[in-house]
């Protein structure tokens, strides 16, 4: 028996003998998101080559002030996605949460008090979703759907329609900058990009959210709680909604209940950009940072370009499918190099 | 003599990389015959059928079909040939009736033009369906068909393709008992219309009963073809893998003590029946029984992953609440389950995060500790000797059999009192399958409950000290495993 099991192990791990194991870094090349780099720097190159005022530090800043929101949205949209949900009424949830932080400043009630409800009725509204898809066994997609027109109804009931402006009483987010430099906006994207990787990376929540979207029975049977780990996904995804709608009210100093929509679309779209398949149970938040800059950069480089502004709705939907080409093409060299590593390996 | 062989490959070599994985294999095809082609996992039957199906092309070698030398063999161009592969589950489409994937793109019109003409479809199917003694209904959805149904779909699907070989690639490791039977019969009776067969299998018993040649692999290499009356299962075994060996594995006895977990009248109803036994300390306990007789929902329901309608569960003397894994977890029961792929492993994780699951989800606050789940990996990989190269390695890029000491690693862990092992060898080759026997015989010493559910009647007889047998949902009786036959439990089994 013994001398069997020895026999047996093939590849050099002995049973005796004790091994560590080392954790080879990824090749570069195999991160989507350098590819994603490598295209802001071409971009940013040329565009500054033909219009040197890309480079001025005013339009920089511009640039990531106007990427902050969209930041804040697709890093929640990030752990949603890795946990194998999506959530289409993100626009929607921040017209509504918007539209009744702004109602209740321009009521007198005090922005801390109107920003925390905001927040809160964001995660309600996000947990509704997650839950109504959970109860009744449906696809997140359709339950978000039928949100959208749940939200903007209950939006345009609230406001009759009206634009709520609250210019002057609320605008130290959307227009503070560090050191008469960098907006505060961005600063909070920031921290979003952060608090999301720290909690995928380093936590037992983030370990369950990858686990439920690789293997929902799998990690069922570890004893993982998939409602919870999913529902937390929802929740938190609902915080970040809230915090960007905070942002983009502060920054604008008005809401309507269209404020943000079409927002989600460009936030799935960073997300995948960033390398996290829809099919959830992978991907990375330095993916979807990089992806939202992208995005940033290229609507600031076409202005600057002057491009006809109807072709640079185009860009967005050649931008989503050329990143899908770049993933395809880098896990068909991931294929290649690996065959011959585990072909004997291979079930036979 | 020559003119006739369906199949001829010569000299085939495959190379990948500076391995080769293939080294100048010969391998030939007659019509009515079966010819078997065994080996470990990694010997290079895939290789082989992948080349013949055209699929991957060889770095040198000969390959015939009817006498005829085939230079480039595309996957189109093998089908067109004649040559036919049956796999597990793929090709069909589950929308569509049976008749209807048989004539999939090739569809019969009526009188009226565009309009398919599915009753002359459905009737010229069943009468083939009917002349192969299959258990195929026509009409009905393909969704709604078996696991061995699906095959036999598939296999009158290449017969319409005027197939004259077919490849069938580990096709019973899916099914029951008695569906294995039927599709014996099925194979017996295309081998008798003149059909040439690469049978693929990991029961060797299954190639003693249908084979005629049989080819044995190793390591890229033939170890030779022999005609199946001229060799004995322990030879092939033996030229499987260098040396001696046999189905029966010769465990270690292991003092057995007093009775630690108590299942008493679990009921599920329709799926287990009033179901009660008990299991001892450092005891082994086999659960036997046709695919369908209720042994996984049985162990799914002690895991707390189905709920009972009734009965209690009892360990150490102490009444167990288990409403959820989580539950079952805490009270210290772990189950490896029968399927790895679907659900045990995450797939595009690496090999840290799937060893260290159940414990970072169960036994961890909310941070996570790294430097801790890679020492605990590293250490059951040294236990288990898993072939692994690196920590940030996805498990799906394991074998087989490293995948499933992954998976079992898991719960070794932390320690649990009860395992249940739900096929715990399945599609695992032979080598690695003595260690996991190896390392449920150390569970058993160390004085855990074992149950262990294994539709491998020399597993099940060579490692259990009692054996139950499950039919329709009834543990029928429990007998203690002292010179049983294989013929005599599977007459248990179905009841005669």
């Amino acid at each position: 028996m013994r001398e069997g099991m020895k026999t047996m192990s093939k590849d050099g791990a002995t049973a005796n003998g004790k091994r560590t194991l080392t954790r080879r870094r990824s090749s570069i090349l195999k991160n989507q998101w350098f590819y994603l780099l490598v295209a802001e720097v071409a971009i940013a190159v040329i565009t500054g080559l033909v219009n040197p005022r890309f480079f001025t530090t005013s339009n920089i800043m511009n640039i990531l002030e106007q990427i902050a929101v969209l930041g804040i949205v697709s890093s929640g949209m990030t752990l949603l996605i890795i946990s194998g949900e999506i959530d289409i009424s993100v626009g929607a949830n921040i017209g509504l949460s918007s539209v009744v932080m702004a109602m209740m400043i321009k009521a007198g009630y005090g922005y801390v008090l109107a920003v925390l409800l905001g927040i809160s009725l964001a995660v309600f509204n996000s947990l509704l979703v997650g839950i109504t898809a959970r109860a009744f066994k449906a696809p997140s997609f359709i339950t978000s759907l039928a949100f959208i027109s749940v939200f903007q109804g209950v939006a345009l009931a609230i406001t009759k329609g009206t634009f709520q402006t609250i210019y002057g009483q609320f605008e130290f987010i959307g227009t503070f900058r560090l050191w008469q430099i960098v907006p505060l906006s961005f600063l909070i994207s920031i921290a979003a990009y952060i608090v999301m990787h720290f909690l995928l990376s380093y936590t037992k929540l983030g370990r369950r959210t990858y686990a439920v979207g690789s293997n929902q029975s799998a990690a069922y049977l570890s004893g993982i709680s998939v409602n919870k780990a999913k529902l937390t996904a929802f929740a938190l995804n609902g915080l970040f909604i809230g915090v960007a709608s905070m942002v983009l009210l502060s920054r604008i100093g008005a809401a309507q209940p269209s404020t943000g929509s079409g927002i989600e679309l460009k936030a799935i779209g960073a997300v995948v950009i960033g390398g996290t398949p829809l099919s959830g149970g992978k991907g990375r938040i330095i993916g979807t940072f990089f992806g939202v800059l992208l995005m940033g950069i290229i609507s600031n480089s076409l202005n600057m370009l002057r491009v006809n502004p109807y072709f640079q709705t185009v860009t967005f939907g050649v931008l989503i499918i050329a990143s899908l080409a770049v993933s395809v093409l880098s896990s068909y060299r991931k294929k290649e190099k690996i065959k011959p590593a585990t072909v004997k390996e291979e079930k036979s | 003599m020559q003119k006739n062989t369906l199949v001829d490959m010569e000299n085939i070599t495959k190379i990948y990389g500076n391995h080769r994985a293939l080294d100048r294999v010969s391998f030939d095809l007659l019509p009515g015959e079966v010819h078997c082609l065994v080996g470990e996992n990694g010997a290079g039957k895939s290789t082989l059928i992948k080349i013949l199906s055209g699929a991957i092309s060889p770095d040198d070698g000969l390959i015939k079909i009817e006498g005829e030398e085939v230079r480039e063999l595309s996957p189109r161009q093998s089908i067109e040939l004649g040559i036919s592969t049956i796999y597990q589950d793929a090709e069909l489409v589950d929308s569509l009736t049976v008749a209807d994937n048989v004539y999939l793109g090739d569809e019969l019109t009526g009188r009226i033009p565009f309009v398919v003409d599915s009753r002359t479809q459905m009737k010229r199917v069943e009468e083939t369906i009917d002349a192969l003694k299959m258990n195929l209904p026509t009409g009905i959805l393909v969704e709604e068909l078996s696991a061995s149904q699906k095959q036999m779909l598939q296999i009158v699907k290449a017969l319409y393709k005027d197939a004259k070989v077919l490849i069938m690639d580990e096709p019973t490791s899916s099914l029951g008992m008695d569906e294995t039977e039927a599709l014996m019969k099925i194979v017996r009776n295309l081998r008798d219309r003149g059909i040439g067969i690469i049978y693929i299998s990991h029961y060797l018993e299954e190639i003693f009963e249908i084979g005629d040649r049989v080819t044995v692999l190793k390591d890229g290499t033939s170890m030779g073809t022999f005609s199946i009356d001229s060799i004995s299962v322990e030879e092939i075994i033996r030229k499987m893998v260098g040396r001696d060996a046999s189905l029966f594995y010769t465990r270690r006895k292991v003092n057995i003590g007093n009775v630690a977990l108590e299942v008493r009248n679990i009921t599920r109803y329709g799926v287990v029946d009033n179901v009660s036994f008990s299991v001892r300390k450092g005891e082994v306990f086999g659960i036997g029984g046709l695919v369908g007789s209720g042994r996984s929902e049985l162990v799914n329901i002690l895991f707390g992953a189905d709920r009972a309608d009734s009965g209690e569960i009892v360990l150490n003397d102490k009444r167990l609440r288990i409403k959820s894994p989580q539950d079952a977890v805490k009270c210290g029961i772990a189950l490896i389950t029968e399927d790895r792929k679907k659900l045990a492993m995450l797939g595009g994780r690496d090999v840290v995060e799937n060893t260290a699951l159940v414990h970072s989800e169960n036994f961890r606050g909310f941070l996570l500790n790294l430097k801790e789940e890679d020492k605990l990996t590293d250490e059951i990989v040294n236990r288990l000797s898993v072939a692994v190269q690196e920590r940030s390695q996805k498990i799906e890029e394991l074998s087989g059999g490293n995948q499933q000491k992954i998976v079992i690693g898991r719960w070794l862990v932390d320690d649990s009192d009860v395992y249940i092992f739900d096929e715990p060898t399945k599609g695992v080759d032979i080598g690695a399958r003595e260690q996991i026997y190896e390392l449920i015989i150390e569970l058993a010493e160390k004085g855990k409950c074992i149950i262990m559910i294994s539709s491998d009647l020399p597993e099940l007889l060579s490692m259990s000290d009692r054996i139950g047998v499950m039919r329709n949902g009834r543990l029928v009786e429990i007998v203690e495993n002292k010179d049983i036959e294989e013929e005599d439990m599977i007459k248990r089994f179905i009841g005669v």
